[in-house]
């Protein structure tokens, strides 16, 4: 007990600080919470609400990285609502029950991840370009999705191509919206947009666009009436309490209907994990620190097992929260946790105030999280290489184009096939008759290879192959080697084993390896890290 | 200090966008409350039909067709005169859905051609005689797919989708399937309108919600309801070139004359899409009962069941667009076969002709 005592004069200011970062976040995260699942889900208030209080704290518990946010997501959001709006009317009590089951569903493809680990290593191969062309495209569709909340139109019960929909939704909004939702969503988004150009009050802005358009809303409530005004507004926040159980379905109905939403449950996973781990493998880079992303895997399997019990939204990593949590000066996972707790203490003291916010302005909030995923920054370094612009247009356009699992399709296989064609095209040079390979010789790369190697034949006659940096030769490149070696128009050397240019000159084609080099030990070759990486 | 009027800038930059969207948007409001407000121009079909219902603003409604029909008159509240408007347009669009009848086009139907990617769907095609078909006496056809009997199993459990169907979203799906195209927003006149008009013709008629009538739907045949001999495309395309080609074109790509659509299309690009019912190879029963009940026009009932389902098949073996459903690598596919197989259909069947001697090469 004294020793606590002592201890809490050096304790209090950390305490301090990671409660007020905590609040911040906690500030920040409710009105997106709320956007999430009603807008993009289609799922009562209490589920986003949950998800950053339960999906933030279990995240924080089980995740070791310094800083760290989980809680509710946009792209999982619309996943949900993409899969399950053909099925069943949203906010529907058949619709819930899907949606627990498929963010159970989820939760157990994120566990094969963890369990399988050459699966979780495919999640590695997921390269930059790809997940900021997934952002990019998904930034996109949110802002087209929360056109007709933002006009206070029914929303879209049949999911089809989102860019053919968009124009016609705007048109829509144009012709047919409600004057007065457009007026609650162009307030709240011109607040919100204004207040960020305030340094100061920057990470606020949402909340202070959200207050202002529920404001006018309150005010058109007070004058117009809401039966004229027909505003939709969260209302009925009766259910959050403490906890709220729920059981995903499983029953003999439903089956059909849960194997109907397994591919939505394998984007669902995918997309969770993709953005964990970009976004624990870009905080590592930024602060400096590094955390296995199968820890981040890990926590976030077990979380998304348990969440569908607890009638929350799915969790993932939230790489903006967590370059504020870093930015504002929280430094352990006990901010994220702080700021659970004071979430759940506001949401039970504060859902009347909640009650009343209008669904325009939280489609407004959604346009402008879209917006913000769609970053120049980011996009930026990718357009400089064409090969890396290719990658980041086709997976930026198959969001658009495709649906969210033919998106995470393409990106998967554009991945596989991005890091293959580096494998597959060794960087091959000619000078003199040497021909210096740099990169893999395997049953991948042989095809180009031979092709250059014949054709410096055929110019040169005899050709010595350089293979001092090869990193990596399997069985078949041996084999077509040894086929080379007995052709007798070829010569090898090998750097690696202390052989250079002037041995071989020195023995004469037919050598194969100098032994006699003094600087034997004074050139060591660089240990070879890429090695078992690569493959 | 170069940074604040940047600021400024921005700031203005931020108001000025949202709000000049605004103003279009009062802009685009006025322009449909002005049409909304507009006198209705019938077609000649819709004119006759609202004649014959008494269709005018006034406190109470009488139908001249109960009166004829039963002798007695039931009297019902009336309509106003944006009511009258609104049922007007909604008969508009049953009859003339791509405004080729309008004076200002698809701008007076609501901007329907927006929604339809095919140039000839029109309600009309699947729902005759502007949504209620009878005969010579009056009495309305079994299996003719009326709009007032639809109204009243509206919102009522559909077995092909599985859900409480809304007649609004009802109505989205013939935007969708049979013509190919996207929905209208469910609260778009669009739609408002047309469900105005069915709700009249179920005033009308004195049909009651939550009744099952005859001519609502189709009256679908079953393979059942044949001398199951199978169904065979090869007989159907016998018939169809007998009972249909004269009309709906050899290969079935329908009859346009002066940019008028006088037969629709039952395959090709502006045809229904594969999620249609119309679709044989979705649902084989609807497209059957469909040819059975109202083809050819002046001679239904002409064809046996048998006869229907053949002519049905054969037309689901013709290219036709992938609805939704199918994803983008079955619609580039049909996209490919609507392209390359109407030529080459033509051409072989060229080659085929006794009459016409082959040229040789």
């Amino acid at each position: 007990m004294n020793a606590i005592i002592s201890a809490l004069p050096r304790i209090l200011p950390a305490v301090r600080r990671n409660l007020l970062v905590g609040l911040t976040l906690a500030v920040v995260t409710l009105p997106q919470a709320i956007a999430f699942s009603t807008t993009l889900a289609g799922l009562p208030p209490h589920f986003g609400i949950y998800a950053a209080i339960w999906g933030v704290l279990f995240t924080a518990i089980l995740n070791p990285a310094r800083v760290f946010s989980g809680g509710p997501n946009t792209t999982m959001s619309a996943a949900i609502g993409v899969t399950l709006l053909p099925l069943a009317p949203p906010f529907g009590a058949d619709y819930i029950g899907y949606a627990l089951t498929l963010i159970l569903l989820a939760g157990l493809i994120q566990m094969l991840f963890l369990l399988i680990r050459p699966l979780g290593r495919m999640l590695d191969l997921i390269s930059e370009p790809i997940i900021n062309g997934l952002i990019c495209g998904i930034g996109l569709f949110l802002i087209f999705k929360s056109l007709t909340g933002f006009a206070g139109l029914p929303i879209n019960t049949e999911v089809e191509w989102p860019l053919w929909i968009a124009w016609q939704s705007f048109q829509s909004v144009l012709e047919i919206g409600n004057l007065y939702a457009i007026e609650i969503g162009l307030i709240t988004l011109i607040t919100s947009l204004v207040v960020r150009q305030i340094d100061a009050l920057r990470n606020w802005a949402i909340l202070i666009g959200v207050a202002a358009g529920t404001s006018y809303s309150a005010w058109l409530n007070a004058t117009v009436g809401l039966q004229n005004t027909m505003i939709e507004q969260i209302a009925n926040l009766s259910s959050v309490g403490f906890v709220f159980p729920s059981l995903p379905v499983f029953n003999q109905e439903a089956l059909p209907d849960v194997i109907a939403i397994l591919p939505g449950a394998v984007t669902l996973a995918l997309l969770g994990l993709f953005q964990t781990v970009a976004a624990m493998r870009r905080m590592n880079r930024k602060i400096g620190g590094y955390t296995d992303s199968r820890k981040g895997i890990f926590a976030d399997a077990v979380s998304n097992c348990l969440l569908p019990f607890l009638s929350s939204l799915p969790t993932c990593a939230s790489f903006n929260r967590m370059w504020l949590v870093y930015n504002l000066g929280g430094q352990s996972r006990w901010t994220s946790a702080s700021s659970a707790l004071i979430l759940l203490l506001m949401v039970l003291f504060l859902a009347d105030l909640i009650a009343i916010i209008p669904m325009p302005a939280l489609a407004a909030i959604i346009m402008l999280v879209g917006a913000n995923m769609i970053n120049w920054e980011d996009i930026k370094p990718h357009l400089n290489n064409r090969r890396e612009a290719v990658v980041f247009m086709a997976s930026f356009l198959s969001v658009l184009f495709l649906d969210l699992f033919g998106a995470v399709v393409v990106g998967s296989v554009l991945a596989i096939a991005y890091s293959k064609w580096e494998q597959a095209h060794p960087d091959i040079s000619l000078r003199g008759n040497v021909l210096k390979i740099r990169g893999n010789i395997y049953y991948g790369s042989l095809p180009v290879i031979e092709s250059t190697y014949h054709g410096a034949i055929a110019r040169v006659g005899e050709v010595i192959l350089d293979f001092s940096e090869c990193y990596y030769i399997d069985q078949e490149g041996i084999r077509w080697l040894a086929a080379a070696k007995a052709e007798q128009k070829g010569a090898f050397v090998d750097r690696r084993r202390d052989q250079d240019r002037r041995t071989v000159e020195r023995a004469g084609m037919t050598s194969r390896r100098g032994d006699e080099n003094p600087r034997k030990n004074q050139r060591r070759r660089k240990p070879d890290r890429r090695r078992r990486s690569d493959f | 200090m170069a940074a604040l009027p940047a600021k400024l800038l921005k700031v203005a930059l931020i108001v000025s966008i949202p709000g000049g969207l605004y103003l279009l948007g009062v802009n685009k409001h006025a322009e449909r409350g002005a049409l909304r407000q507009a006198a209705v121009e019938l077609t000649p079909a819709c004119k006759a039909k609202l004649q014959d219902y008494a269709l005018r603003p006034g406190g109470q409604y009488r139908s001249p067709y109960l009166k004829k029909m039963t002798g007695s008159w039931s009297e019902l509240r009336g309509y106003s005169e944006e009511d009258v408007r609104a049922i007007q347009r909604g008969c508009n669009i049953v009859d003339d859905t791509q405004g080729q009848l309008a004076r200002d086009g698809a701008r007076e139907r609501w901007n329907s051609t927006r929604y339809s990617r095919s140039t000839h769907s029109s309600c009309e095609h699947c729902h005759q005689g502007v949504g209620d078909k009878q005969d010579a006496a009056g009495k309305r056809l079994v299996g003719s797919n009326g709009l007032a009997a639809s109204w009243v199993m509206a919102d009522m459990y559909d077995r092909f989708t599985g859900l409480l169907l809304p007649y609004e979203l009802r109505q989205m799906q013939c935007y969708i399937n049979s013509s190919n195209g996207f929905k209208p927003n469910a609260a778009d006149d669009l739609l408002r309108d047309v469900t105005a008009y069915s709700r009249f013709l179920a005033a009308a008629l004195d049909v009651k919600i939550g009744n099952r009538y005859p001519e609502q739907g189709m009256d679908e045949i079953p393979a059942s309801a044949t001398l199951r001999r199978g169904d065979d495309y090869v007989r159907g395309a016998y018939m169809y070139r007998e009972k249909c080609a004269t009309c709906h074109g050899p290969q079935g790509l329908g009859t346009v004359v002066q940019g008028r659509v006088l037969y629709p299309a039952l395959a090709g690009a502006e045809s229904f899409s594969f999620d249609s019912r119309m679709n044989f190879a979705r649902i084989d029963t609807v497209m059957p009962g469909f040819i059975c009940r109202n083809m050819p026009p002046g001679a239904e009932g002409s064809l046996d069941n048998q006869q229907c389902r053949d002519i049905a098949i054969y037309l689901s073996t013709l290219p036709r667009p992938a609805g939704d459903k199918q994803g983008p690598l079955v619609a580039a596919w049909q996209q490919l076969m609507m392209t390359v197989m109407p030529p080459l259909t033509r051409y072989a069947e060229s080659l085929g002709r006794n009459d016409t001697p082959r040229v040789p090469d």
